[in-house]
């Protein structure tokens, strides 16, 4: 059969080359031309988290899109693609779409959030942990609000809501009429990033006077999360904790620097990378330092473990602790300290301890004390929130504005004090509560703060975006390179058999939104083209009628001449 | 949009010219070939008058939304070419006079049609993207075939040794029309910026007037003597 073909094939070209060209040419045409790229409107998108945690799958599933857009209003949402703005968005809504399964949800983010009302955004940020707390089959998009997005959003929404009773004829005109819109993103479907190695870093102060000194650790991570990696700036959570730790490094390296301010405690900080996928990067450093090395800092004498999280905002400090802490123990005398600086010095701020139990039936750890007290380690965590469970810890709201640097260089002087007041001993000596340490030269820089707040929250840095040759971490690295001595960078990879997390590609994309008509529009088309063909037939067949009537006008001039 | 939706403005483009081969009875004259003549002329013509602008007519680099006037009145002078061209088919053919004017344009125009549309359907109308101005554009075509058979006539008339004195000034005037056309045209969007559609009926209006008038005295010559 294949063989006749053939023949037949060398015929036609043997035989007349021009026959060949016939056949060819739109074979090819139609085989290489590619549909051309030029969409109505081209934007940057923003997908939904996409991770999986101890085996556990979260966030959306998938990153393909090509559907038609609807808004929540339409009445068939079954693979649509829903597009809903911040303002109008609800829970319910977002329910809604995915049980009449939408093919995929866009949500339209306005270009400025501190303008949106403040309910809007508690209620957004509140509803975050919800969207991700299971997973969702389909891919959800984050947008950024500009004028042809809401043109587009204002004409999806007119076609989406008047097709209700409508008759048949309006139907039709409104097909002719109506723009719908084809959304296609452009990129391949989200693959896990294997050997993904999330950076930690540390450094020292070393004490001065003895071999076994106490050690005190300060614990911060860096990473950010919010619904969307690539919109979660993470200023307050944890930016602001991140910047006090720099103050702090760049304070103590200053008094150790002087042999009579150089006291007996070695200071460990600690900046940790994947502190929003439990703690990964603190628990990779504590098994590494605790059962893999012979001599280790966190091995002898560790004072307490201080962890800073959250702090840039709030008129109050709360002392998260999972075990309150005895009376005669350096914890307990940082506790007291920190009651009595706030209490002097700044008498409008309250102080209070929580306390909370580790619980390991949980997924995940509450705050990251509790990754140090699993290994016996005396740990706490200073924070504003009273709570772990509030959604600004983990919410693409938090952003700059959230930072107020008063507030945060104040928390900053309070823990500088009292750690200060811990490391000198000064209440045993007779200190008084209001003795300002940190004062003239010494004291905190706001600039210095508020510049280290303003970097960390001009980019993503949510734990997939932040690999090992990232600005971020180099940056990070060369700020404790300045103050401190022997900074190690920690590079941890989830384990290849049994990942304890997998973090999944294509988080940004550029999404089309073509426009598009209705099949039943093409049909109208051709039914009405095929009409015009009809009267274009009768006019050439009757053009003798026209030809005649104009010799019966030009006659009476032919014949004045 | 789909392949129907390309489809739908090629029968639109293309139909119209096939009704009219048909209808003329070129079809009988067996004329086929000598419509394919005159559409080599008009490519021909085309390259000389591409290689002309290329030559004399430097890019114009004023300030954009500025109309630069006299430029675009020297280049449609250049469309004098089409009136050439148009000629030399005629000439070149031997028959009655509706014989030769339906030749030449019937070629002209489908040649055209073919260079100039027939890629931007393919490529636009297929894509995803729906857009009017295929529809558009394949009126559009339409409406040139109407221009180009009253151009042949006219140029047809202008060119005939028998042309009375008194014709003499209204076919010179319809053969200025016919060559700047596309240049009013231009002129009338950029004075009261016109929409796509709007420019489409006042270009089937112009046109169909010229086109009118051009039967008009074609058909006075014809029948005077």
């Amino acid at each position: 059969m294949f063989e006749e073909a053939s023949e037949v094939f060398d015929n036609m070209f043997k035989s007349s080359f021009p026959l060949t060209f016939i056949v060819f040419i739109p074979a090819v045409l139609i085989l290489v031309s590619p549909l051309p790229a030029e969409a109505a409107h081209e934007f940057t998108v923003y997908r939904m988290q996409q991770y999986d945690l101890q085996g556990q799958p979260y966030g959306t599933r998938n990153a393909i899109l090509n559907t038609e857009a609807r808004t929540v209003e339409a009445e068939v949402l079954s693979r649509r693609c829903v597009i809903m703005r911040l303002v109008d968005f609800s829970y319910d809504k977002y329910q809604k779409a995915l049980r009449q399964s939408a093919g995929a949800v866009v949500i339209i983010l306005p270009q400025n959030m501190s303008s949106m009302p403040q309910d809007i955004v508690q209620q957004f940020m509140e509803l975050e942990p919800e969207m991700l707390s299971t997973e969702t089959i389909v891919p959800v998009y984050f947008a950024m609000e500009d004028d042809e997005l809401l043109s587009i959003y204002t004409q999806t929404l007119t076609s989406s809501s008047s097709q209700g009773a409508l008759s048949a004829a309006e139907v039709l005109l409104h097909t002719a009429t109506a723009n719908g819109f084809q959304m296609v993103t452009s990129g391949a479907q989200s693959k896990a990033m294997s050997d993904w190695a999330i950076t930690s870093l540390e450094g020292r102060l070393t004490g001065v006077g003895g071999e076994d000194l106490p050690t005190i650790v300060v614990v911060a991570h860096y990473d950010s999360f919010g619904v969307a990696p690539w919109l979660s700036y993470g200023a307050d959570s944890n930016g602001s904790g991140v910047s006090m730790l720099l103050e702090l490094a760049r304070l103590f390296s200053k008094l150790y620097t002087y042999k009579r301010t150089h006291a007996g405690y070695n200071l460990l900080f600690f900046v940790s990378g994947g502190g929003k996928f439990n703690y990964q990067g603190t628990k990779r450093w504590l098994e590494d330092n605790l059962d893999h090395t012979d001599s280790s800092l966190l091995q002898d004498n560790v004072a307490f473990v201080l962890c800073l999280d959250t702090l840039g905002n709030g008129d109050a400090l709360h002392l998260h602790v999972s075990k309150p802490p005895k009376e005669g123990t350096p914890q307990y005398a940082l506790l007291k300290e920190l009651e009595t600086v706030a209490a002097s010095q700044y008498p409008g701020m309250k102080f209070s301890m929580v306390h909370k139990k580790i619980n390991l039936a949980d997924d995940m750890l509450a705050w990251e004390h509790e990754r140090f007290g699993i290994r016996r380690l005396p740990a706490f965590t200073l924070s504003h929130l009273p709570s772990h469970r509030l959604a600004q810890r983990s919410s693409i709201m938090d952003v700059r504005p959230h930072v107020d640097i008063e507030k945060l260089s104040r928390n900053t002087k309070v823990v500088a004090e009292a750690l200060a007041r811990v490391i000198y001993n000064l209440t045993e000596k007779g200190a008084s509560g209001d003795l300002h340490i940190f004062t003239e030269q010494m004291q905190v820089q706001e600039e210095h703060l508020s510049a280290m707040v303003d970097w960390l929250s001009a980019q993503p840095r949510a734990a997939q975006l932040v690999d090992k040759d990232s600005s971020v971490v180099s940056t990070l690295e060369y700020h404790v390179g300045r103050y401190l001595k022997d900074v190690k960078k920690h590079y941890i990879k989830a384990d290849k058999r049994d990942p304890e997390f997998v973090f999944y590609d294509q988080l940004k994309q550029t999404m089309n939104a073509y426009r598009v008509k209705p099949a039943i529009f093409d049909l109208l088309l051709a039914v009405c083209i095929a009409a015009y063909l009809g009267a274009m037939y009768f006019a050439i067949q009757n053009f003798g009628m026209l030809y005649s009537i104009a010799r019966r006008v030009t006659q009476p001039k032919v014949k004045a001449h | 949009m789909t392949l129907f939706h390309f489809g739908n403005c090629f029968a639109l483009a293309y139909f119209p010219y096939f009704i009219t081969y048909k209808c003329s009875g070129l079809s009988e004259y067996n004329a086929f070939w000598k419509c394919v003549q005159a559409g080599a002329t008009y490519l021909f013509v085309q390259l000389c008058k591409m290689l002309f602008l290329a030559t004399f007519f430097p890019t114009w680099e004023g300030g954009a939304g500025v109309y630069d006037f006299v430029g675009e009145f020297m280049k449609a002078t250049v469309d004098l070419a089409d009136l050439l061209g148009l000629h030399l088919v005629m000439s070149r053919n031997a028959g009655k006079g509706e014989y030769k004017i339906m030749v030449a344009a019937m070629g002209w125009a489908t040649a055209e049609l073919v260079m100039s549309r027939c890629l931007p359907l393919w490529v636009g109308a297929r894509g995803i993207e729906f857009d009017w101005k295929y529809i558009q554009m394949s009126f559009d075509s339409n409406i040139s075939l109407v221009h180009y058979i009253a151009m042949a006539a006219v140029v047809w008339m202008f060119t005939r040794y028998d042309l009375p004195k008194s014709f003499r000034l209204p076919v010179t005037v319809l053969l200025a029309l016919c060559v700047y056309k596309s240049f009013l045209m231009e002129l009338f969007i950029h004075a009261f910026v016109l929409g796509s559609w709007t420019v489409l009926l006042v270009k089937a209006v112009l046109t169909g007037a010229i086109s009118l008038c051009s039967l008009l005295l074609f058909v006075s010559l014809v029948h005077s003597n």
